[in-house]
């Protein structure tokens, strides 16, 4: 907020300790508990400051290979996810927008399972599909866009967006790509893409390096980009022809954030499959707890997205050792009542964000 | 009409806005039909109109938000389809008739949007200066730190009215708000929704701030408040213009009553000496 930066720095400041203490407790709790000392341990020896010793082979691999990449994919995949629902809020103008709800990542979803018709199956998801090692990302992009681009258009008239066009055709949109993504799946002969659950609920069983690559790439560069649209973010809050006044084009704005947007979420549903209420519940926290100005609100959500799937995944290994919950369910407990609470509250208030 | 026309100068010396035969079709119907208008400064310049007269494709097209189909709309003998948003943006704002705003934000930083054409990322200590005074002029400055939903309709048209200011604020400290460089505001019916309190406030807060460099349009729905604010009336009827007067006296009461289909009739208010419209069906 430009009128008291000083307090929105505090804010973020707090909310980047929060996930560093997020990432330390992911990083240490799990089937296998490695205590901060020991992780510490591991990194020096990984890096040659000790000797590296015998008997921590084992537990070394199983940090590298298995916990970090978990625990960084969790972290980036609640950031992309945060930043993405305060983009699409921004865009759409709406509380309730986020790219669950939208069809971003259950396009993104049919887009990256066609690999396994196009790309005959086998290891599709380790990149090693005949297109490619971009293949799963750029169907996935593909997908991705052109499912939110068919929900803006059918819920966009005159510059204003309509709150019951827009779930329905959310709803319509989800409900196809869902079922094509399930057809799919079921057609597929890999075991892994078979897994339906992937898909619709989301895990971090899979995070590998190359994901976090992915992943990690795709979320710097877009909220790099991002984050210089602050400022016409907050004039689109006044609507489309308010922001054209103030020197902003916003047509070019809405499609450029948009491209910005699928990109990373594309990316994101690649790899781990769909997590909904994420990025509707970030930026809804994060505008109670001080501002919906989005130079506020994008650092914050990319913090606090960051750190509340780091703790879900914590939670999601913690429940029923040693079998996992998928992610989607965990957020879906948090999410759902949430996303009904903005609901029930914009239509008692009859906001203009509800009747568009 | 005919002065209109008559300026065939190179437009150096040519202060103001200028509508050149502005044509505006829209799916087969022509919503205006080679409109020729010119807007000066230090003046509260009225464009008056029935519904569906074109009012709003007029300011929608002479703010540079819509193109014309043809013609051509010029800020100081230039002409606007060549300038930036941005550029634009700081000489020229717009007061809508009603904004809504998709999330809560505290008052001074929907004020603050309007310097959002001038400076980066971080607003300048310039940059909050005119909010504060913009917010003061409208006399809002106790409100500043109150979320905007929670004001009613009045203050919030104040807000506005204090953003759009800022937005065009003299770059010169204290020289008055619109001195300098010249500038361009346009009020889309600034007061229609409003208490009368409200109606009066906005259009004297605009009067005040005339000046050689502020050239003020605003589409108005109310005539006899019209009248009585207005410097210059330009007098719309089916994307036409019907009549263009700097008197409102000079407008016969047979055209207002062709154009808005009423029956009009002239009365003397003798405490004031002013004249008011009394219309009927």
């Amino acid at each position: 907020m430009p009128v008291d930066r000083r307090s929105d720095a505090a804010v973020h400041i707090a909310l980047a300790l929060a996930l560093v203490a997020a990432l330390i407790a992911s990083a240490c709790l799990g089937a296998f508990t490695f205590t901060p000392a020991r992780i510490a341990s591991y990194v020096a020896q990984s890096a040659g400051w000790i000797p590296a010793r015998e008997a921590d082979a084992l537990g070394r691999s199983v940090f590298f290979q298995l916990r970090l990449p978990r625990v960084l994919l969790a972290a980036l995949t609640g950031a992309v996810l945060g930043v993405s629902g305060t983009l699409m809020q921004g865009l759409f103008r709406n509380p309730i927008v986020e790219p669950g709800l939208a069809g971003t990542s259950a396009g993104a979803a049919l887009g990256a399972s066609l690999i396994f018709v196009l790309g005959g199956g086998a290891g599709a998801l380790a990149f090693s599909a005949p297109l490619g090692a971009f293949a799963v990302p750029v169907l996935a992009f593909t997908g991705a866009f052109g499912a939110t681009i068919l929900v803006y258009r059918i819920s966009s008239s005159f510059g204003k967006v309509n709150v019951f066009t827009l779930l329905l055709a959310g709803i319509a949109v989800n409900a196809v790509c869902g079922a094509g993504t399930g057809f799919l799946s079921y057609v597929a002969r890999d075991p892994q893409a078979r897994n339906i659950t992937f898909w619709s609920l989301g895990t971090f069983t899979t995070a590998d390096w190359r994901g976090v690559a992915l992943v990690g790439v795709c979320f710097v560069v877009c909220f790099t980009i991002a984050l210089g649209y602050a400022k016409p973010l907050n004039a689109l809050m006044l609507g489309e022809d308010e922001a054209a006044y103030l020197g902003t084009d916003p047509r070019r704005l809405i499609a450029r954030l948009l491209v910005v947007n699928t990109v990373m979420v594309a990316a994101t549903t690649a790899m781990v499959g769909v997590i909904a209420f994420v990025g509707l519940v970030v930026p809804h926290v994060l505008r109670m707890m001080r501002s919906s100005s989005y130079s506020f609100l994008l650092p914050g959500s990319a913090l606090l997205g960051a750190t509340m799937m780091v703790v879900v995944d914590i939670v999601a290994r913690e429940v029923i050792p040693p079998a996992e919950l998928p992610i989607g369910i965990i957020t879906a407990v948090i999410g759902a009542p949430v996303f009904l609470w903005i609901l029930l509250r914009e239509q008692r208030k009859g906001s203009p964000a509800y009747y568009g | 009409m005919d002065e209109l026309h008559g300026d065939e100068l190179n437009g150096a010396e040519l202060h103001g806005v200028e509508l050149r035969n502005v044509s505006f079709r829209a799916g087969g119907a022509r919503i205006l039909d080679s409109v020729s208008a010119r807007f000066e400064p230090g003046k509260l310049n009225v464009v008056l109109g029935p519904n569906g007269a074109g009012k709003s494709t007029l300011l929608r097209i002479a703010t540079g938000l819509t193109r014309p189909s043809s013609g051509d709309v010029r800020y100081d003998g230039q002409s606007i389809a060549a300038l930036a948003p941005e550029p634009l943006a700081r000489r020229r704002a717009v007061l809508s008739q009603h904004v809504d705003l998709a999330f809560s934000l505290a008052v001074a930083d929907v004020v603050m949007m309007g310097r959002y054409p001038h400076y980066g990322r971080v607003p300048t200590a310039r940059d909050v200066d005119i909010v504060s005074r913009a917010l003061a002029l409208v006399g809002m400055e106790d409100k500043r730190e109150q979320p905007y939903p929670t004001l009613s309709g009045g203050e919030q048209q104040k807000v506005h009215l204090a953003r759009v200011l800022a937005q065009i604020w003299s770059d010169d400290g204290d020289a008055g708000a619109m001195s300098g460089a010249q500038r361009f505001l346009f009020l889309d019916e600034p007061t229609s929704g409003l208490d009368v309190h409200y109606q009066l406030h906005i259009l004297n807060v605009v009067r005040a701030l005339l000046s050689p460099s502020l050239t003020v349009v605003a589409v108005l729905h109310d005539l006899n408040m019209a009248f009585e604010y207005g410097d210059h009336f330009v007098l719309l009827e089916r994307g036409t213009v019907a009549v263009t007067a700097d008197d409102a006296r000079a407008i016969p009461a047979e055209v207002l009553e062709r154009v808005f289909r009423v029956r009009a009739r002239r009365m003397h208010d003798s405490t004031t000496t002013s004249d008011l419209w009394r219309f009927e069906l």
